[in-house]
């Protein structure tokens, strides 16, 4: 095998490089022909996400590949080649598979978990496909990587837990009402981070989003913003009533909303839960709203403390994932190992059994005074007699197939039966010539 | 005998699936309680056929006495259990229930294959009708106190901020609370069917609808808790905290007056 993934990532290379190289593999198709026009490159991928730009190949020659890939990333990134080369990690063979899939499984991602790779890697690999840049051995990795990625997916917790603050509200929000489908939820004030979470609650299926400012002119733009109903500041208690969820990110130096004014609200709404989360800096909301039956109250602090818990969570689970990755990465090593040992076995089978039917026709050329079931049995005795023999060799190579001696039966087995060289690109090395 | 085998086996069952339900709690797997789901279910079937055995087989006639009184009472919380299973994702439920199922189980196979020795009075369609209407009642009360007290786990865990571990296992507040409604709502009704179907056979037996006989007195105490509980939630709206207060302290009078109360009050009802 002789596979190299060379290309950076947020943690080797700066936004200011990434965006430009992004910006010239991003047009993958354009870039994936130059890359194939390379006279080393056997099969190509292209990965270009705003965080990392990599290119996967398998080529004929390690060095000089290497040397043409590089180059080719000078070219797309259009930068002095001291700059751009100190970002670049090449891997080769084991370790460009492991990583591959590292990356497959979000492992390698700025955000350990995030799903967004899986399927941005995807799309590279339908684009590869598409032209024809990809053949056995690259697919098979693919989708390789596409199982390992599942597995980590189902059998760690990795992607399990909310890692930003918005997100973070949405799952208390599932843990309080169980489902919130069809619940409503209400913002008061503007703010990245309370509008991101209304968002994410909207796409989780919040049906109503009420929208109160103390300028009711913004209550209306920002409602048309989230398909949600602006309220007048003064309404604010009545619409609470209503809202299941509510998210404050105001600009006020005090609390708006006190504990005595939900105790009453509660009364009004039959004491059916309420989720406040309080992401204004000073505070909105009383702190002993939280103290209330039913209500539940959660500051910007709470949210992030809940964050940091879950991140600890993941990198507790991403130990389990690379469990799972080294695991996955032996499994596809010794599918290649035993793609090595392939040619050599249909090679041998093939010289055998044109000796056989060589000798076969000139005995039975002399035997024309047998009758054609004699004759029968004579072929069929031959073939069982080159089975009888081939049966422990070739059992022997299989095996050896997935030792590291490999090279030295291989060597052996085509010095003993005189076979000739095998065909290019596929031999060779077991994988471990390291960068 | 073929029932107390089929009891037997279903008892083993359970002790597994609860075990199985714990080990998913302890270590987090999901895939294991589904297992523990499983297990349950195949439990209840057996369990079920011991029923039906033990009806069909019965010499003279069917008794429901102090142990298959308890046997029943398993039964109908695991069959709740299951039931709820389908509505709400609520598998962990199952780690706090089946506990309480193997210990009914258990106290019910004391004794098991002894003669039937059944005062007259107790036989009877009424009396029949009395003690599975209320058994199955007392047994929806206990999966709404098992899912109580999950929720005021789950309850102090949020408030105090403790989202991780613990509480990720737990169901939301909002299953919980349903759960806790409808075994409510289901349970409360039969209670009182077997009450009424009771104080008829006791005019027919003694005479008289009331005996002033404190288990009578208990009863009706947990009775009262329950029908108030019910009327403030259906009402006023009652729910989360009180509610799930409410239902835990009102199953553990009844559990006094089950475990503790039996041995040490002299009553005319005291074969069960």
């Amino acid at each position: 095998m002789r596979l190299v993934l060379i290309g950076m990532n947020h943690k080797t290379a700066p936004l200011e490089i990434r965006e430009r190289l992004q910006l010239s593999c991003g047009d993958d198709a354009r870039s994936l022909t130059e890359l194939m026009r390379l006279p080393e490159i056997l099969e190509a991928l292209c990965l270009a996400t705003c965080n990392r730009v990599e290119v996967l190949a398998r080529v004929a020659d390690g060095e000089q590949a290497v040397e043409g890939l590089r180059e080719f990333i000078y070219r797309q990134g259009n930068l002095e080649r001291e700059e751009l080369g100190r970002c670049l990690y090449v891997y080769r063979d084991r370790e460009a598979v492991r990583h591959l899939f590292r990356v497959a499984s979000s492992l390698d991602s700025m955000v350990m978990g995030e799903p967004q790779i899986l399927g941005q890697l995807k799309e590279a690999y339908r684009q590869a496909v598409d032209n024809r840049a990809t053949t056995v051995l690259l697919n098979r990795l693919l989708h390789h990587a596409f199982r390992v990625a599942k597995r980590v997916r189902t059998e760690t917790g990795i992607a399990g837990n909310a890692v930003s603050v918005s997100y973070a509200a949405v799952e208390l929000a599932k843990k309080i009402f169980g489902d919130i489908e069809g619940r409503s939820a209400m913002i008061i004030g503007a703010g990245e981070m309370a509008e991101l979470a209304v968002k994410h609650l909207v796409s989780s299926g919040v049906r109503e989003v009420f929208v109160v400012n103390r300028t009711f002119e913004k209550a209306v733009a920002l409602a048309q913003e989230f398909g949600g109903s602006a309220v007048k500041y003064e309404d604010l208690f009545d619409q609470l009533v209503l809202s299941d969820i509510v998210i404050s990110s105001t600009g006020a130096p005090h609390f708006i909303i006190k504990g005595e004014d939900i105790r009453k609200v509660m009364v009004r709404r039959r004491h059916r839960p309420m989720f406040f989360i309080d992401i204004a800096v000073p505070r909105d909301i009383e702190p002993s709203v939280n103290d209330i039956d039913n209500a539940y109250l959660y500051n910007v602090d709470d949210l992030q403390t809940v964050v940091d818990g879950n991140i600890k969570e993941r990198r507790k689970e991403a130990d389990k994932a690379e469990k799972i990755v080294e695991e996955e990465v032996g499994t596809f090593e010794k599918w290649i190992a035993s793609l090595q040992v392939v040619p050599t076995i249909v090679q041998l089978r093939q010289s055998v059994d044109s000796m056989r039917a060589a000798e076969l026709e000139k005995s039975l050329g002399r035997l024309s005074h047998l009758a054609d079931k004699d004759r029968e049995q004579v072929a069929l005795l031959t073939q069982s007699i080159v089975n009888k023999i081939l049966h422990s060799p070739l059992t022997v190579l299989k095996e050896s197939s997935q030792t590291p001696e490999a090279g030295v039966y291989l060597e052996v087995t085509r010095k003993l039966f005189n076979l000739a060289d095998p065909p290019a690109g596929k031999g060779g090395n077991d994988g471990r010539d390291a960068d | 005998m073929i029932a107390i085998v089929l009891f037997k086996a279903a008892l083993a069952v359970y002790l597994v699936s609860a075990a199985v339900y714990v080990a998913s709690l302890l270590g987090r797997r999901v895939l294991l309680a589904r297992f523990a789901t499983g297990l349950m279910l195949a439990a209840l079937i057996i369990h079920t056929f011991s029923f039906a055995a033990w009806w069909l087989t019965a010499e003279v006639g069917p008794v429901i006495r102090f142990r298959e009184a308890l046997s029943l009472f398993a039964w109908v919380m695991a069959i709740a259990y299951l039931a709820l299973q389908l509505k709400t994702k609520t598998r962990v439920l199952g780690a706090f229930i089946s506990p309480v199922i193997c210990l009914f189980m258990m106290v019910a196979s004391v004794g098991l294959g002894g003669t039937v020795v059944a005062p007259a009075m107790l036989r009877g369609t009424l009396v029949t009708f009395h003690v599975i209407l209320s058994v199955a009642g007392e047994a929806l009360f206990a999966v709404a106190s098992c899912a109580g007290l999950m929720y005021l786990f789950q309850d102090g865990l949020l408030r105090k901020k403790k989202t991780g571990g613990f509480s990720r296992l737990l169901p939301s507040l909002g299953d919980l609370d349903r759960i806790n409604h409808l075994c409510l709502l289901w349970g409360f009704p039969l209670l009182t069917l077997g009450g009424l179907a009771g104080s008829i056979w006791a005019r027919i037996v003694w005479g008289s609808h009331w005996q002033w006989d404190p288990k009578q007195i208990w009863t009706l105490l947990a009775w009262g808790f329950y029908a108030f509980l019910l009327h403030q939630r259906l009402v006023i709206g009652w729910r989360g905290r009180t509610a799930a207060r409410w239902s835990l302290a009102a199953f553990v009078i009844l559990l006094v007056l089950l475990m503790v109360g039996m041995p040490f009050f002299r009553t005319f009802h005291d074969f069960l």
